[in-house]
Order: structure tokens, then sequence, then C-alpha cells
């Protein structure tokens, strides 16, 4: 009933109506909760993790699991539950400030081509041809083995690799938005070009820029632990996850158990950045049909059906 | 048409030159440029000039890039420094390997995805539904080489099935079935990512397309539902499938080099990987160009088909137009 009352008021407001929306995605919720609890790990690594996790200890390798070691040691006796811990930091680390630096890079080129059009938007669409012809993995691994591996560069050449799909988003947005008459009310009043695609036209092409950004801090984290695994991202003694599974594949015959941690836990970061990001995506999007499952359909026509006999 | 092949055609060399400049620029960006690679320490600054020109690296870069260019053209990448062999000789059989791996995992994904796609996209949210959507989620999330060492744990070690990785055993060298039993694990590594995403394209396309008037119209004129799917839609159905096809590609070679090197494959990926920590850089040239030319080729063929399997779209000398 409180619906009913409150719409004559004032009409719920689009950022609430997406709020609600996502809320009532439940793999969103999921996805968020999983997110929430790997950035608390992270963030709080160093309070719970029981070991330092690059502390070698060599008369205590390769043990199973026990009290003192929850999830064992590794093949030189560093404790992988602590480990694992600290690995949570360098993917989220890598994860956001990639997706970040792509969204910036992206939505720059973008808003240029898409507002000035014309020879600079061709010149520049055929630089992202060019770029998206190329396996981004392969100038990765070249610029991280020609120039060595250090953690910026790794974040710089991820960066420089994947802002791609953001720049063909926002100048698509652009070029739909730079027709509308706001746009040419600001240049009647003289308001100057980057000012208007700074402050007028990004502003209105932020919800597609947040739900490429969300994909992007996935495509990020695999980025990083495929580079860790090739011996090219995280050098020891720092930790990250696929460091720990180029190691694990190296002692594979020993103790096959370990390749499966490190994996898992990038595999359910990954996961739950998708679902936020999917939930972002169909929240925003108002021609997204709700979809209803079948069991509560039923109870529905039960129900109505109830009524009227 | 004509036209437009040239026009693709001079557009995708183009393109490549690029790539070959970019990769050479960004090898001789290296601090200490390739020269780091064959000077030992102790040796005289004479003796690395006598080396440095032995390899023509003394000369202007451009020079450097036309030289090799040159070359290249005729089919000479140059010899490895490590070794001093022609880098055609590792070049060729890697570029085999790869694509006897990464050919068989696509056609079999796409013999997969396809028809699975169809049948999901008739029944919607069903339970084979959400079985591709829960292997869509897994395949995007997981890291394919992740998949793969499960895999070796699972079916090499515990299980004892199938071998750990190489193409080949010790004395079974280039027989079929020795072959067939190392590509197994691998190949599933690899129709995992490419499920992933052809399923969704594949669903949501045939989606798109039952949504479509006409095929009300077809189904409303009494036209089996078998016909209708298989007929009216599918056709149309298999455009933007055949463009995803073409833009995949970088996606799936990448994927590649890692499962190669998960699985020890002697492909081009782990050329590359293996050459990148060495900076043996006429083989990460021959590579690079080589990768590209497959990948630009292939997104050559795609715009081609799509304009084959399309009477909609014109092919101008301004590019792709759909009237």
């Amino acid at each position: 009933m409180s619906e009913v009352a409150t719409l004559s008021t004032k009409p719920e407001s689009l950022g609430r109506q997406v709020l609600r929306k996502f809320f009532s995605n439940k793999l969103a919720i999921m996805g968020l909760v999983m997110l929430l609890f790997f950035i608390v790990v992270a963030l709080f690594a160093s309070s719970i993790a029981p070991y330092d996790p690059a502390k070698v200890d060599l008369l205590s390798a390769n043990k199973g699991p026990s009290d003192a070691h929850w999830l064992g040691t590794d093949n030189i006796g560093r404790d992988v539950f602590s480990r694992l811990l600290y690995g949570s930091q360098v993917s989220l680390v890598v994860g956001f400030s990639v997706a970040a630096g792509a969204v910036i890079l992206g939505s720059l080129v973008g808003a240029v081509a898409g507002y000035f059009g014309g020879w600079v938007d061709t010149v520049l669409m055929r630089l992202i041809d060019v770029m998206l012809s190329f396996p981004g993995l392969f100038l990765n691994i070249l610029v991280l083995a020609i120039f060595g591996s250090h953690f910026v560069y790794l974040i710089l050449i991820m960066v420089f690799t994947s802002w791609m799909s953001v720049a063909r988003l926002v100048r698509g947005q652009f070029l739909q938005l730079r027709e509308m008459q706001y746009v040419e009310a600001a240049r009647a009043i003289g308001v100057p070009s980057w000012q208007i695609m700074f402050n007028h036209l990004l502003r209105n092409a932020t919800g597609p820029i947040i739900v490429a950004a969300t994909l992007n801090v996935g495509g990020a984290i695999l980025g990083e632990s495929a580079l860790s695994f090739l011996g090219l991202g995280v050098q020891a003694p720092q930790t990250s996850w696929g460091q720990m599974l180029s190691n694990a594949q190296q002692y594979m015959l020993v103790n096959p158990i370990f390749a499966v941690y490190p994996g898992l836990c990038i595999f359910l970061t990954v996961l739950a950045v998708n679902f936020v990001g999917d939930g972002i995506r169909d929240a925003m999007d108002p021609r997204q049909k709700i979809h209803i499952p079948k069991g509560r359909m039923a109870q529905w026509r039960a129900r109505f059906s109830k009524s009227r006999a | 048409m004509w036209e437009y092949l040239i026009r693709r055609i001079a557009q995708s060399l183009l393109v490549l030159l690029l790539i070959s400049i970019v990769t050479f620029g960004l090898i001789h960006a290296a601090p200490g440029g390739p020269a780091t690679m064959f000077i030992k320490p102790g040796q005289s600054p004479e003796m690395v000039a006598v080396q440095m020109k032995q390899w023509g690296l003394d000369r202007p870069l451009p020079v450097q890039y036309l030289d090799w260019l040159g070359r290249m053209v005729r089919g000479d990448f140059g010899n490895t420094f490590r070794a001093n062999r022609p880098v055609g000789e590792l070049l060729w059989p890697a570029l085999k390997n790869t694509v006897i791996l990464m050919g068989t995992a696509w056609v079999l994904s796409l013999l997969v995805a396809i028809p699975w796609g169809i049948y999901n996209s008739t029944r919607q949210y069903g339970l084979s539904d959400n079985l591709a959507a829960g292997i869509g989620y897994a395949g995007f999330a997981m890291p394919a080489f992740w998949f793969g060492i499960i895999l070796q744990v699972a079916f090499a070690l515990k299980l004892g099935w199938l071998p750990l990785s190489d193409m080949y055993s010790m004395n079974h060298r280039g027989e079929f079935f020795d072959l067939l039993r190392h590509m197994v694990l691998p190949v599933m590594t690899l129709v995992l990512i490419n499920l992933a995403s052809y399923l969704k394209y594949s669903r949501a396309s045939m989606l798109e397309v039952l949504g479509q008037d006409y095929v009300r119209t077809a189904r409303a004129k009494g036209v089996p539902e078998r016909k209708v799917v298989f007929r009216h839609a599918l056709r149309n159905a298999l455009i933007p499938i055949i463009t995803v096809l073409g833009l995949d590609l970088p996606y799936i070679v990448g994927g590649a080099a890692l499962t190669e090197t998960v699985f020890n494959w002697p492909g081009m990926g782990r050329l590359f990987v293996d050459n990148a920590m060495a900076r043996e850089y006429t083989v990460l040239m021959g590579v690079t160009v080589v990768t590209a030319f497959v990948v630009i080729l292939g997104n050559l063929l795609a715009d081609i088909l799509y304009a084959a399997v399309d009477p909609r779209v014109r092919l101008t000398g301004k590019g792709v137009t759909s009237a």
C-alpha cells in the first residue's frame, strides 16, 4: 500500500531505481558479497595472516594441512594460507587500477573521436582496429620481457592493451549525445569544447562506462594471473595467485592440491566482479526485462485464480 | 566487390606493417637493445663492436628495419643469436603444431556451440540453457591455464588415463594415436574458453532473430517450427556469429599461448614465451608477424564470408554498408 502513497508525492529517482533493480538480482548480491569479502581480506591481510608469506622454512616444507598451517606449506615451507591472503592484494590492486586506467584512457580517446569526428575519428578508430587485431597477451609478454617485470610496468602495459573497448563505447555514446540540443546551447553561449566534452557529455555517458569498467576489472585480474603464471608478472618475494599457480604446477607431482587454491581464488574473485558488472548493466538498462522464475510465476497464477473464484 | 577486397587487403597489409614497426621499435627501445643478448661479461668493447657489426646492429635503425623487412618478405626471418639457426626452422613447425591444436579445438567448439546455442534459444531458461549459462560464467571467470592444470591433476595424475603434457611420448614420435591422446586435455581446455563466448553469442543471435516479425509471419502461416528455426531464423542468426568468430581470434590465440605453456605443447605461443625471456629478438619478430598475419587473415575471411552469407551487405569501396 505504501507504494501507492509514494506515487502521488515524487517519482522514484533514477539512482534509486537502479539500486532497487540491482538489489533484486540474486547473482548481483552474491557477487557483491563475495567481492566485499575479498576486499576485506586484502585490506587486512597483514593482520589476518598467521605467517609472513615470504618466510622460507625448509624444515617444514611440503607439509599437509595442520593446526599450524591451515592449508599446508609449499615446496620451500612458505605458509600457503598466508600467501593466498596476500595474493588477494595484488589481484585487486591490479584489477581496479588497470580498469581505472583503461577507463580514463579509453574515455579520453573515445571522447575526442566521438566529439570531433572527421579525420580525427577515422585515425583513432583505425588505431583501435590495429590494437584489437593483435593478441594483447603477446604485447604484454614482449614489453615485460624487454623492460623487466616491474609492478608499475605491469599495470601500465595492461592499461595500454585494454582501453579499446571503453573508447569504442564512449565514442558511440558521444556520436549520439553531441547532436543533443543542450550541446548546441552550450556551444552557443561559448562553452569551450573540452568543457562540453568532459562536463556535459561524459557525465551523460557514465552508465555504460561504469559497466565497461567493472567488466574490465575481471579481465585485468585474469591478465595479471596469466602474466604472473608465465613468470613475467609479480616477482618473488611478492606473492600473487598466478605466481603460486606456476609454482604449484612445477611441484604438481609432490602436491597437486596446491594448484587448486590459488586458481579457485582467481575464479571466485573474477566471478564476483562479473556478477556485479552484469548486475549493474541489467539494472541500468531500461529495456532489460525482469525475468520472473517459473515457480514464482506459478504462485502468482495460483493466487490470482483463487481471488477470482 | 573487387574494389572492396583490394581496399581491405591493402588496409590489412598496412596494419601488418604497423605491427612489425611497433614490435621492432619496442625491441630496440629496450635498455641496451638486442646487443645485451650476446655480450658476455668480461668482453672487451672492441669484441662487442665486432659482434655488433657482424649482426648488423651498428647500422641506423631504419636501415636495420628495412633490411629485416626485405628478407622477411622473401621468407628469411634471420638467425637466432644463441644457436645461430634460421628462425624459420623454429617457426614453421611451431605454427603447424599450433594450428593442429587450435584448429581442432576451434572446430570442436563450433560443432558443439552452434547447435547447443540454437537449442537453448528455443527453450529459454530451461535446464540446458541454465547449464550453458553456467559454462559461460565459468569460462569467462576461470583462468584457462588453471583449468588446464586441474585437468592435468585429475586425468593425468590421479586417474592416469591421459599423458600429462608434451605432444608425443618419448618413443612414439609422429604416431597419430599418440598425438590424439596428447591432444585431449589441451583441446578440452581451449574448448571451454571458446564455448563460453560462442554459446552466448549463438544463443543471443538466435533469440534476436526469433523475435523478428518475419519469423512470426512464418509461424502464423503455419510453417513447422523446425523449418522456422533452421530455414528462416538460423541463416540470419549466423551472420553476427561470423563477425564474432573473426573478432575473437586474438583472444583465442592468447589463450592458446597459455594452454601451450601449461601442456608443454611445442607451438607458437610457447615459442614466443620462451624466447621473450631469452630476448631472441629475431624469433620474437617472426612470431609476432606470423601471428598478426594469421589473425588479420582470419578477420579478412570473416568479413568476406559475412558478405557472402548476407545479401543485404553491399560491398562498396567505402567499407561495409548494409542497406
